[in-house]
């Protein structure tokens, strides 16, 4: 039991990150179709920022975290501008833009291995890791419950900016139909823009946490092929898809991790992408899509 | 000829085959796949296997090696294909770290993650042209034939394709598998080319590759498939004494194709008459234009 329960709190801390990144990627795909293969290189690029920033600058976590928050949000943005915006100005095939984000992914990834080197980096204990004992029932590390706080945080704040502001209307109205939205006197460039930056800076809100718990390697990006099954799972494009996902994905993995074998988890995942395909190809939340002939 | 030239030679027909399946499926029957890899390996296993432990002659193992991969394809495709645009990506992805999960985790039978040493050196230069001139032919064949039509009715529109009674499902699935089977026989001609394998040769990095040389080369073009693939195959043999760049370069040289020109090499064009037809008639139509413009 007390193993069970720890397990279930590491599952729902790490699937809780995996939410900050899903969401990020869905917002995106919900906007523009497609799947953004580059997602991977914003959360490694605010971690390397969080970590140059500790390290080199000898700033305060908070300084740095919002410094690589903003820093991958930025950098969101000129991937789009740079690698999108000419496809999607000319055509309106999302292959093109599928096979340019794995470009830019690959792209990222191997900047980070030329200029900073391949090798693994751990981030200075700025996040405590001490253990913590929960009402006596079960003991869990505190950054497992700060990263769980965190990602609250951030999906609770993503949820009030969707909800509250005009921007937030529009990204919705744009979900539903870009061309309409623009029709209606929305600037899509500059929503566009908005959504990667939310989509960095969400990615790298998780990209920091990622980088604490298995240290920080330019392929980190990888991990968020996870993600990705996440919100193919919740079902693309929908946001609370995303988040339950994610956390499916979490606790699965981690209880496979504390229960079977940990070698099996991401054989698990993966099994129960396909498995959720096929009772429910658009997902658990997924819009139902009939093609109109 | 100098073994390194000979080396190249038999690169090429390795990767040129592997593209010639990955554009069958995403050239020519419009279905994206990121996890093509595992194909090869499963290919690249089964042989192994088969010439190593049970001594069976190295061309009947290929053959069964490529067999191998029509099975496992068929096996995962028809419950799958259901899946359309970026869910089937996606799946594929899950699918082909699955598949090399399992070759990593089965010691027993592929001796786990430290790969499988001690293949019999099989691919010689003439086994690989040979495996490479029969299968181009038996492709070009293919996408010239009555299925070749029913796989691009299936991508170009795959509803009017089956209001005019193509079985579209069984076309898809039949696409994936033939395309696992040239997988499959390219990676057991690379495990008999290196004489060892490793299942993280297979990754998700290969199969991004698999599938940016036939960007490269243009979508529902064989021969601008091949020709992606020599270039691929060419320039990453350029690079080897600059390698820690290489794989920026590609990355770069992707997202630069599909900002300038998204169809890739050739477009649709197949290397024929047809193309150089409709080069000259470019080139007659700017010059005239360039004509006109003074005045």
């Amino acid at each position: 039991m007390d193993t069970f329960l720890q397990q279930t709190i590491n599952g729902l801390s790490l699937g809780s990150v995996y939410a900050l990144i899903a969401v990020g990627y869905s917002l995106v795909y919900s906007i523009l179709l497609f799947s953004n293969f580059a997602h991977g290189g914003f959360l490694v690029i605010g971690g390397y920022i969080c970590y140059f920033a500790l390290k080199s600058m000898g700033v305060s976590i908070w300084v740095a975290g919002f410094l690589s928050l903003l820093g991958a949000g930025f950098s969101a943005v000129l991937t789009e501008r740079l690698a999108y915006k000419p496809i999607r100005e000319r055509t309106n095939v999302t292959l093109y833009l599928l096979i340019a984000s794995m470009g830019m992914s690959i792209v990222i990834e191997n900047i980070f291995v030329i200029v900073v080197g391949g090798r693994f980096r751990a981030l200075p204990p700025v996040i405590p890791t001490h253990p913590v004992h929960l009402f006596g029932l079960a003991t869990t590390s505190a950054f497992d419950i700060l990263s769980l706080l965190a990602a609250v945080f951030f999906l609770g704040a993503l949820q009030l900016f969707l909800i509250k502001t005009k921007w937030g209307l529009a990204i919705r109205a744009a979900a539903y139909d870009l061309k309409t939205a623009g029709l209606m006197g929305v600037n899509v460039n500059l929503l566009i823009s908005i959504v990667f930056f939310v989509a960095g800076f969400l990615a790298a809100v998780g990209g920091i946490f990622l980088s604490v718990r298995y240290t920080l390697y330019p392929q980190l990006g990888m991990i968020t092929i996870k993600a990705f099954v996440a919100a193919v799972i919740g079902g693309l494009g929908s946001l609370p898809g995303a988040v339950v996902g994610s956390l499916i994905l979490g606790l699965a993995e981690m209880l496979t991790a504390g229960f079977i074998s940990s070698q099996l988890r991401d054989i698990v995942v993966f099994s129960l992408l396909i498995i959720t395909l096929l009772i429910r190809p658009q997902g658990l939340f997924g819009k139902n899509i009939s093609e109109k002939v | 000829m100098s073994g390194y030239t000979e080396g190249i030679i038999i690169l090429l027909c390795i990767n040129a085959i592997a593209a010639m399946g990955v554009s069958l499926l995403t050239g020519f029957t419009g279905i994206f796949s990121l996890g093509h890899a595992a194909y090869m390996a499963v290919g690249a296993y089964t042989t192994a296997i088969l010439t190593v432990e049970y001594g069976v002659h190295y061309i009947p193992a290929i053959l069964l090696g490529g067999a191998m991969a029509m099975i496992v394809a068929y096996v995962i495709g028809v419950p799958t294909l259901k899946l359309m645009g970026d869910y089937y990506a996606i799946a594929s992805i899950g699918l082909g770290e699955t598949i090399r999960l399992i070759l990593e985790n089965w010691q027993s039978l592929t001796r786990g993650a430290r790969g499988y040493p001690g293949i019999e050196g099989y691919t010689t230069l003439y086994v690989s042209l040979g495996f490479f001139a029969v299968m181009a032919f038996g492709m070009f064949n293919l996408i010239h034939s009555r299925f070749g039509r029913a796989f691009k009715s299936c991508r170009d529109d795959y509803i009017a394709a089956s209001l005019l009674g193509f079985n579209t499902a069984r076309y898809r699935v039949l696409s994936l598998v033939l395309s696992a089977f040239y997988c499959g026989v390219s990676g057991a001609l690379l495990g008999g080319f290196l004489s060892f394998i490793q299942p993280i040769m297979f990754d998700m990095i290969k199969s991004t590759e698999l599938t940016s040389v036939v960007v490269f080369g243009g979508l529902g073009s064989m021969s601008g498939t091949l020709i992606g693939a020599a270039v691929i195959t060419l320039v990453t043999e350029l690079f080897r004494p600059i390698s820690q760049y290489r794989m920026l370069i590609y990355g770069a040289v992707l997202v630069i194709i599909m900002v300038l020109r998204p169809e890739g090499i050739m477009g649709q064009y197949e290397l024929g008459p047809r193309f150089f037809r409709m080069l000259k008639n470019r080139f007659t139509k700017e010059s005239s234009e360039k004509e006109g413009e003074p005045s």
